[in-house]
């Protein structure tokens, strides 16, 4: 009776359409309210991360200027994308007048909030605006959401730019980490002897390298620090911990039985780490990567505030937090960044640990 | 007469422990001809695997083939699998011996569909395009008659039962047309009624397709089933060889003989319960003097046994022995 019972619900499993392992983590992460709510945070940001320029900015996202068609906005990843006719015509960054004028046919598509992350929007910038409030009197209002700073820039439009340099820096860093890592792992675990001797001492040295302290040392070394060489750095550090566990997923799966059936019909060592041993290992190596970019999100916050950041021009949440350093009255330059970047770490965080219950075999059991 | 398929000629295969240099094999003989099926015959420990695994240089360390030859001759052209270079041997794992293991629940990658795995099997081997290959495994799935082959392709692992994911062990083993099977216990993980179903097609497969079988196994029923030949293992060694009708008729070895009495016999019935061979296998650091088998040998004699280490012999033709007194004890 058992038996049959057992048959019956064999053939339904059978019956249902297959479901790889990945899909099925999706279904069980997708239970958990926190952890979507999280992802939904994440997704939030990356959006707003791509689209600062059209979030906010003074920058037209389109406009036609001479009968062409330009993205001026553009400019705000990289200078030379803002195409070379407005600096010949010597718009000075300031479009709504100059398009007007030199140009009466023109139209443009503006971003949501005509507010720039670099500088004080003047008087009468945008037709009929007031010159944006600096210091005391920057309190949050319609025009500035968040405030501004004691220079008078629109601290929402650092913020909204400052998400593509937190979400930067958190996926670089932990892709470098992440490839370091994994590759580091996967060699030790998969070849032992004296191949793990070497990389296991080597992760343990670099383990003991504080980031923050490496970091500003080479601040200190370096000519012109960049946000990309932070990341370096960050990346360079960081991959211990997922070497650890690469390393011992590798160390357990290289045991098993499909991994001799591999090596049995001809398989080479590179096709069976990479190809039959990775995919089984990814999933305990994803939660540290997604903690790891809460972590690297945390460090250039860090290295901002302390003024070891991105040089001036580069709009960063640790930044704004700086500068709030010698204005404490200035309560929005605290809250509205230490908001960000507390929230973003956070769900970073929630997503790790969703992503660990969904993947993670034994606590999965756990909760059954 | 043409060199048989496969030749292995005084192999001996060590692990170095801490409890010293450990003959799991040692000085083991085989040969196999084309479209035949030799049985391995032993208990657990006695060395069968590791014979299998050092065929294809599957040792992993501490384990080390330290003497003897593998000589595979295909095509005309003899190699030995012992000093070939990496490389090569790549190309005979899978492409021209193919090898299907104990355990078909652990033995197919669980993140990947049975379809692909087969696929990537034909892909190492032979330059076809993603689709032909997919197309040789949904051919090999109707080849070892799995249930509902055109949806099971996309299917992982996991949703097969024991006896199906054994049959896709077949089709990844059999993928590139290989000269020969050597199969681990395919059968130890299954249960009775799968276990007759996976060997017919086994030797329904070796028939058709011409490809010889070294079958691993400590069940003489299945030897007695599906071999031609059969040799008989015990702590490291060969102890007996024969042909299967001439061993189950006429069994020499008394270790041999002790296996066989020790099966039930469904004719007899009432015959009280099965006869054992008191013991176990000893372990590789303490293999006995002499004969190995003695101290479990209830013909054992003194001095002999215990000090001088038979050798295998011819005692009919076809038939070797290792015992001092095969031809006593069986008269």
């Amino acid at each position: 009776m058992n038996q049959e019972k057992m048959r019956v619900s064999e053939e339904i499993e059978a019956a249902k359409p297959s479901r790889g392992f990945w899909s099925d983590a999706w279904q069980r992460y997708r239970r958990r309210p926190i952890g979507m709510l999280a992802l939904g945070f994440v997704l939030f940001l990356t959006i707003v991360a791509i689209f600062a320029p059209a979030i906010a900015g003074t920058k037209p996202v389109v406009c036609s200027y001479k009968g062409t068609l330009y993205f001026p906005c553009l400019g705000y990843f990289n200078r030379s994308w803002e195409s070379p006719i407005f600096t010949k015509d010597k718009f000075r960054g300031t479009y709504p007048k100059n398009l007007k004028q030199k140009d009466p046919e023109s139209w443009a598509v503006w971003p949501l909030v005509f507010q720039d992350p670099y500088r004080r929007v003047r008087e009468n910038e945008w037709p009929g605006r007031r010159e944006n409030p600096s210091r005391d009197e920057g309190h949050p209002n319609r025009l500035n959401l968040f405030g501004t700073d004691q220079y008078g820039v629109d601290i929402f439009a650092k913020m909204v730019h400052g998400t593509t340099i937190a979400l930067l820096v958190g996926f670089v860093s932990m892709g470098l980490a992440g490839s370091i890592g994994v590759l580091v792992g996967a060699l030790g675990g998969y070849f032992g002897g004296w191949v793990d001797m070497i990389t296991s001492r080597l992760t343990e040295i670099v383990m003991c390298i504080p980031t923050l302290v490496l970091i500003l040392a080479l601040i200190a070394v370096v000519e012109k620090p960049t946000i990309w060489k932070t990341m370096a750095i960050i990346g360079a550090t960081g991959w211990t911990g997922i070497a650890r566990l690469t390393r011992a997923e590798f160390l357990r799966l290289r045991q098993t039985e499909f991994v001799m059936a591999a090596r049995a019909t001809g398989a080479g060592s590179l096709r069976i780490m990479f190809r039959h041993i990775l995919p089984n290992a990814l999933a305990p190596v994803l939660v540290p990567i997604t903690f790891g970019i809460a972590s690297a999100i945390l460090v250039e916050g860090s290295l901002s505030f302390l003024g070891f950041g991105p040089p001036p021009p580069t709009a960063s949440w640790g930044s704004v937090l700086n500068s709030a350093r010698s204005n404490l009255q200035l309560w929005w330059l605290v809250v509205f960044p230490g908001a960000g970047i507390f929230l973003t770490v956070l769900a970073y965080n929630l997503v790790g640990e969703g992503l660990q219950e969904a993947t993670d075999p034994r606590l999965r059991e756990a909760k059954k | 007469m043409a060199a048989p398929l496969l030749e292995i000629k005084d192999l001996v295969t060590v692990f170095h422990t801490s409890d010293g240099r450990l003959p799991a094999v040692d000085g083991v003989s085989l040969s196999i001809e084309r479209g035949q099926t030799l049985g391995l015959v032993g208990e657990s420990g006695c060395g069968k695997s590791v014979t299998a695994m050092s065929t294809l240089r599957l040792v992993s360390s501490p384990g080390r083939i330290e003497s003897g030859s593998i000589m595979f001759t295909t095509e005309g052209e003899s190699i030995d699998l012992v000093t070939t270079p990496e490389k090569q041997l790549r190309k005979v794992r899978g492409g021209r011996i193919g090898m299907i293991f104990q355990e078909p629940m652990t033995s197919l990658n669980p993140v990947f569909t049975i379809g692909n795995q087969i696929a990537e099997a034909v892909q190492l081997h032979r330059k076809v395009s993603r689709s032909e290959a997919r197309s040789r495994a949904l051919e090999m799935l109707h080849l070892v008659r799995l249930a509902d082959p055109e949806q099971r392709l996309d299917a992982y692992p996991h949703q097969l039962s024991g006896g199906m994911r054994q049959r896709v062990m077949i089709a990844i083993a059999l993928a590139c047309e290989p000269d020969l099977i050597i199969a681990d216990e395919p059968t130890t993980a299954l249960d009775v009624t799968i276990q007759a179903q996976i060997l017919e097609l086994l030797d329904d497969l070796r028939s058709r397709l011409g490809t010889a079988i070294l079958l691993i196994t400590h069940d003489l029923g299945v030897v007695a089933e599906t071999c031609d030949d059969v040799a008989v293992m015990y702590a490291g060694r060969i102890v007996e060889q024969a042909s299967a009708v001439e061993l189950f008729s006429r069994p020499l070895h008394p270790y041999t003989i002790g296996l066989l009495q020790a099966r039930p016999n469904v004719d007899a019935r009432d015959s009280g319960p099965l006869a054992t061979i008191p013991g176990m296998v000893p372990p590789p650091q303490d293999f006995p003097s002499g004969c190995r088998f003695h101290p479990r040998c209830s013909h054992a004699r003194e001095p002999q046994c215990n000090v001088e280490p038979p050798s295998l012999r011819e005692v009919s033709p076809g038939h070797f022995v290792r015992c001092h007194f095969a031809e006593e004890i069986n008269s």
